[in-house]
């Protein structure tokens, strides 16, 4: 392969993160300007329920006469929120298991990944249906219930890179001259660790943007604060489908989440690609 | 038997045990009555000679260990209590909806594992085209769809709309056929959760293959080959597809985890009979028994499939045969 189709591909990849950036950006404003830019109050009854579209409710109306378009801006937040949050802690976990697994070796670290094996056959959804069933639907609830499974390929990806960096001179020197063990776990492998952290928080904020939304629609989510997902839990409870409603009730939610899953995907794609060399070369 | 195999066992039986525990543990730790968690949220309406059957069929006035002594007993010898929503022993239920979960799952992972394959080795083949990049964001861009919009989607304009194929269920229940049409109406009616799966399934497979093939594409018996001069299909299908295979089999079973929770939610849009749906029921009807029994199957049903991959695998990879 010669150096120019090299160049090209790292390019294309670079342009799919920026491309990946810029959705995450919109979503952001979105979430976040959300009582400025919709244009109805989501939990109030603003007309009569499933209405078509119109001038004043763009995306019609759902089956209690929430407007549909003030609904999906708002439950930007949640959806966001929710896949931020539980991608944060569990990458936080995955952080601390990780370390001390790779830097302790030995039994901590046979122990500690045995028990991600074993956690790995669990087919995680049904489990996590299990737990969100006998917590009850709230917005914390779905948060703890992804976040305490989803933490397991994060540690195993942090652990192999901390063994990798436990053995470079530089953590060798440290310890040498006497350092403490947190000394070196927190100024000198930490730093080499957290740039692919950040890449595994970004591809687990797009899983847990998923599995919320899985949870939801089986009407497992708040509902008083409405994700997209709850959203379409009430379309299929509705029999949305078997109307022409699907096209504003349905096709909208669904199409926001492959959105933003799809740039949290594209950034993390391509910081994985910039932070490792070996995908980087083919 | 080798002691890889063995650890393996080993391994799956304590993934068993502890499933469950934790459903052991689920009901009996939450606060409030167990009874509620126990017997589904009908508890009121029970009489008080069925209260009293249930407080003696899990123990609950006896010390903890040895409710779990029992609760372990009753699962081994297939007894999973009592659905007081369906009125019907759970193991039964469990016996109807299984076929259908596995009928979809199965074909499901043959299905995507073969195109994934396909469409993974094309793309790498023609690694940094336009055809591989193409390729690549189509598949992010299925993988980053929620399974059961996909299902609702294909119900609206395949079902509901072009009237193509049945809105829900396995088969027509009111109809009762035999011989071909039977299976027919079985295969109409599995097209599109079965699609829906598949489609949603592929990307994983395809994203192994591709980098796979791509490491094999590096190694010098594929420059050997080109340098002797070989046809090209003959050193991408004899050569480089046949050896990137390997990782593909290693994850064939273990896609089968990520299959059952695809189902759960696609079940649930087409009202496909299956364990999903149930668990879906279970989640509605607040019928916890329901669900713990529906994810104790599930789970099982994967470790059987890890184990057979497990078992499998020296056949296809020579350098594990002895």
């Amino acid at each position: 392969m010669t150096r120019w189709s090299e160049f090209w591909k790292i390019f294309k990849e670079k342009k799919l993160g920026i491309i990946g950036i810029i959705i995450l950006s919109c979503f952001v404003i979105l979430a976040v300007f959300a009582p400025l830019l919709a244009p109805y109050d989501p939990s109030v009854r603003v007309a009569a329920p499933f209405l078509a579209p119109s001038a004043r409710h763009l995306l019609g109306t759902n089956d209690i006469g929430n407007d549909i378009l003030s609904e999906l801006i708002f439950g930007t937040r949640i959806s966001l929120l929710i896949g931020v949050i539980a991608a944060f802690l569990s990458i936080s976990i995955g952080l601390l298991i990780g370390l001390i697994a790779g830097y302790y070796g030995g039994i901590i670290d046979s122990v500690l990944m045995r028990i991600v094996d074993l956690i790995l056959v669990i087919p995680f959804l049904p489990l996590m249906i299990v737990l969100a069933a006998y917590l009850g639907p709230s917005f914390w609830n779905i948060i703890i219930v992804i976040s305490i499974l989803s933490w397991v390929r994060p540690a195993r990806v942090i652990r192999s890179q901390v063994l990798t960096l436990k053995t470079k001179a530089f953590v060798e020197s440290a310890r040498s001259l006497g350092a403490t063990t947190r000394r070196i776990l927190f100024t000198h492998i930490m730093p080499g660790v957290i740039p692919l952290a950040l890449a595994q928080f970004v591809l687990a904020s797009s899983y847990a943007i998923l599995v919320e939304a899985s949870l939801s629609f089986l009407g497992l989510g708040d509902p008083f604060q409405k994700s997209w997902g709850t959203i379409l839990y009430y379309a299929q409870a509705r029999g949305a489908f078997l109307t022409s409603s699907w096209i504003w009730w349905i096709l909208p939610p669904g199409f926001l989440t492959t959105l933003l899953v799809l740039g949290f995907t594209f950034t993390g794609y391509s910081l994985e690609e910039i932070l490792n060399p070996r995908l980087r070369r083919r | 038997m080798s002691r890889f195999l063995a650890q393996k066992i080993a391994q799956y039986m304590l993934v068993i045990f502890i499933t469950i525990t934790i459903n052991f543990f689920l009901p009996r730790l939450m606060p409030g009555n167990p009874l509620i968690f126990l017997a589904g949220e009908d508890v009121a309406f029970l009489t008080e000679a069925e209260k009293a059957s249930i407080l003696e069929n899990y123990g609950l006035d006896k010390p903890l260990g040895e409710q779990y002594t029992i609760y372990l007993k009753n699962i081994v010898t297939g007894d999973f209590g009592y659905s007081y929503q369906k009125k019907m022993p759970i193991a039964d239920i469990i016996k109807d909806r299984l076929p259908w979960t596995l009928l979809l799952t199965g074909s499901a992972l043959l299905l995507s594992s073969l195109l994934g394959v396909i469409f993974g080795a094309a793309a790498a083949w023609r690694r940094g085209t336009k055809t591989d990049a193409a390729l690549l964001i189509k598949f992010m861009f299925f993988n980053s769809m929620p399974s059961f919009w996909v299902g609702m989607i294909l119900v609206a304009l395949f079902g509901a709309t072009l009237r193509w194929f049945p809105i829900f269920g396995a088969q027509k229940a009111w109809m009762p056929l035999s011989g071909w049409p039977y299976y027919a109406d079985i295969l109409h009616h599995l097209v599109l959760p079965l699609t829906t799966l598949v489609l949603i399934s592929i990307p994983s497979t395809f994203m192994i293959m591709r980098y796979s093939m791509l490491n094999v594409l590096g190694e010098d018996y594929i420059l050997m080959a080109k340098a002797k001069g070989l046809r090209e299909n003959a050193i991408k299908y004899r050569y480089a597809v046949r050896n990137a295979l390997l990782p593909v089999v290693t994850i064939f079973m273990l896609q089968l985890g990520y299959m059952f929770s695809g189902a759960t939610v696609i079940e649930t849009v087409f009202a496909y009979p299956g364990l999903g749906r149930l668990m879906f029921e279970a989640v509605v009807g607040r019928d916890y028994p329901v669900l713990q029994a529906s994810f104790l199957i599930i789970t099982v049903t994967v470790v059987l499939g890890n184990l057979l991959a497990d078992l499998l695998y020296p056949l296809v990879d020579p350098k594990v045969r002895r």
